[in-house]
């Protein structure tokens, strides 16, 4: 009786050892977004499921890219935006992911999913939306501003801020003349050529990091910027107004994909279901104010969070980017020779 | 004919070769060298003749177009541009630069100790937490514009930030320490008795200035003059942060190559083309300053 007792104890502790040994080597690589996915929500998804968030972080979808391709890391999430996930499944570079390990997809709003760059919604999971929109500060301007022809008409010169992203500043000219932004060819250049020519030279910074310290400075009245920093903006005073085209505007959606060969695929599920939890979701929003696709989490939101109409614009025309591939030379150039012309 | 072995033995007696304890001393640097400096560039070099593909990944397709975009216009602007904000800069630290650094040089040992260490403390402080600081300095709300509206020597606010001055400005300031130290280091060894020697036989303080002096302290002048001239034309993070990313030098193209654009090989002809320049005007400027001694 003693010996079997005693048996059983060992036994007990080996098992206990194991399962801990096996708890501890529980952990998924995450490559998301700078400032991006709140620390609390790691934490507490650590805390359930015992499974340990390894997050690192990138700048731009152009960096994640060399560090994903250049196969430095196995990382089991990346966080791309729309154009960048159509060109990773096009070149093969995704799982599909398991949807019945991920019920809570039914909490995200059917206008987020099935978009072009996953047209049958195989491989990503939309984690957050947003758009790129006019920023102004009400108090010094006070002609009323509804296009990009108002941002650039003449009278705000030099009091200008925008992105520093290249093929978005094309698309603004793009559409006040009415052409497709996704089809970026020489021709397309050619005609967008001497509006951004005029535009240009009345930017006073292109800033694509953090836009909104220019207008909080009172360096520039007018910006066209990220909707997050915009929200950010209203959030700290209200006389800065976010303003969405009227030719329309850039609606990206960041989603949540499975890089292949990502050797936790299955935690990884865990992980986007676990984020897809409507009061799990509710944080990201209140951290970082973009327009959450979780319908379910937007319920819990206050009507000051919903009433930001930087995080909740009035609906207008509004499309996601497609991937352009080799066509990013062109646009580069463009953009460096009219900087360089300045 | 005759003359002939007189060079050579000159020459193998001033170039030694290093026997095994010099290569076994030296091993750690060429260690270095070549795994960090050799062998990038051997890749660098490679890709340089390679394409993209649609991901922005480099495919081993031989060719020679790379290069050929190098002579568009809009990149040849921007790389003179780059030369002529770097030649501004290397003057202006000259002229800044030349009297601090004499003047240290000249001083008394443990005041000389005190201002080198001044020069050296920024180096403590990270260099973008240095550039914010400029910004905070330049901005239209900030210190400076306030004290010259209340001295009333501008009317409006002070628009000086994210132009191509402020971008001039980051550039001296980051780089004056690169001209000073090597101008300190010749400054310091000069004999004083040589310009009493000039002094006396009659030679104005200019003159002495110009013809003992300068001479004096040029071995330190092109040092100082190298290495801000070089880094100044490659810099890209003073004209995205104080320029505003709307002046562009020839950095932030290549920088721009291997981030939004994806094409590596486009990059890494661009980089190596400035290389090459580098390597030659080294050495053409080497071989001018050999010959005056």
């Amino acid at each position: 009786m003693k010996i079997r007792l005693r048996t059983l104890l060992t036994l007990g502790l080996a098992l206990g050892a194991a399962l801990h040994l096996v708890a501890a080597k529980k952990e998924i690589n995450l490559f998301g977004w700078s400032e991006y996915v709140p620390q609390a929500v790691l934490d507490q998804f650590e805390k359930e499921t015992g499974i340990k968030v390894n997050y690192e972080t990138y700048a731009s979808n152009e960096e994640m890219l060399s560090k994903l391709l250049g196969g430095a890391a196995e990382f089991d999430l990346v966080q791309p935006s729309e154009y960048v996930v159509e060109a990773l499944v096009k070149a093969g570079k995704l799982e599909a992911i398991d949807f019945a390990r991920v019920p809570n997809m039914k909490n995200v709003g059917a206008e987020f999913l099935r978009q072009p760059h996953d047209p049958e919604q195989k491989y990503s999971v939309p984690y957050m939306a947003g758009t790129v929109g006019i920023v102004v500060n009400t108090e010094k301007v006070k002609q009323p501003i509804v296009g990009m022809k108002d941002v650039f008409s003449g009278q705000c010169a030099g009091r200008i801020v925008t992105l520093a992203d290249n093929r978005e500043i094309l698309t603004w000219a793009l559409r006040t003349l009415d052409r497709d932004i996704n089809v970026i060819t020489p021709e397309a250049i050619a005609a967008a050529r001497p509006v951004l020519a005029k535009w240009l030279p009345q930017i006073r910074l292109f800033d694509s990091d953090s836009p909104k310290t220019a207008l909080l400075n009172g360096e520039v009245d007018i910006g066209v910027i990220w909707s997050g920093e915009a929200a950010l903006l209203y959030r700290e005073d209200k006389k800065f107004a976010y303003i969405l085209p009227k030719e329309g505007a850039h609606l990206w959606i960041d989603s949540l994909v499975i890089p292949k060969g990502a050797p936790h695929k299955a935690d990884a599920e865990t992980f986007i279901n676990f984020i897809l939890r409507p009061e799990v979701s509710v944080l990201i929003s209140e951290a970082f104010p973009y327009t959450n696709p979780n319908l379910e989490a937007r319920k819990l939101l206050s009507p000051e969070q919903l009433g930001n109409p930087a995080s909740y614009p009035a609906p207008t025309k509004l499309e996601s980017f497609h991937d352009i591939g080799k066509a990013a030379g062109i646009v580069d150039k463009l953009i460096t020779d009219l900087k360089g012309g300045s | 004919m005759a003359a002939t072995p007189v060079p050579l033995a000159k020459d193998s007696g001033g170039r030694r070769v290093p026997g095994l304890i010099g290569w076994l001393l030296l091993s750690p640097m060429l260690l270095w060298l070549v795994l960090f400096v050799v062998f990038p560039t051997a890749i660098l070099f490679v890709y340089s003749f390679c394409q993209r593909d649609e991901l922005g990944q480099v495919v081993f397709d031989f060719t020679w177009s790379n290069y050929g975009r190098i002579f568009d216009p809009v990149y040849l602007r921007i790389f003179g541009r780059s030369l002529w904000y770097a030649a501004l800069t290397t003057g202006l630290c000259l002229v800044i630069g030349y009297p601090v650094a004499y003047f240290i040089g000249r001083s008394p040992p443990r005041r000389r100790s005190l201002l080198l260490l001044a020069v050296m403390v920024p180096f403590w402080i990270s260099f973008l937490l240095r550039t914010y600081a400029w910004i905070s300095l330049l901005k239209a709300e900030g210190p400076l514009s306030a004290l010259l509206q209340w001295s009333q020597l501008i009317a409006g606010p002070l628009e000086i930030l994210y132009t191509p001055a402020a971008v001039i400005i980051g550039l001296v300031y980051t780089y004056l320490p690169f001209m000073i130290l090597p101008i300190f280091t010749s400054a310091e060894k000069l004999d004083h008795s040589m310009i009493e020697a000039a002094l006396d036989l009659g030679a104005s303080p200019v003159r002495a200035f110009t013809q003992v002096i300068i001479p004096l302290t040029k071995p330190g002048i092109f040092a100082g003059v190298l290495l801000v001239f070089v880094p100044s034309i490659g810099m890209f993070a003073v004209t995205d942060l104080m320029g505003g990313a709307k002046v562009s030098m020839i950095g932030n193209v290549i920088q721009n190559q291997f981030g939004q654009a994806r094409d590596w090989p486009f990059g890494a002809a661009l980089g190596i083309t400035f290389l090459a320049l580098f390597a030659v005007t080294f050495w053409f400027l080497h071989d001018r300053n050999g010959e005056a001694h």
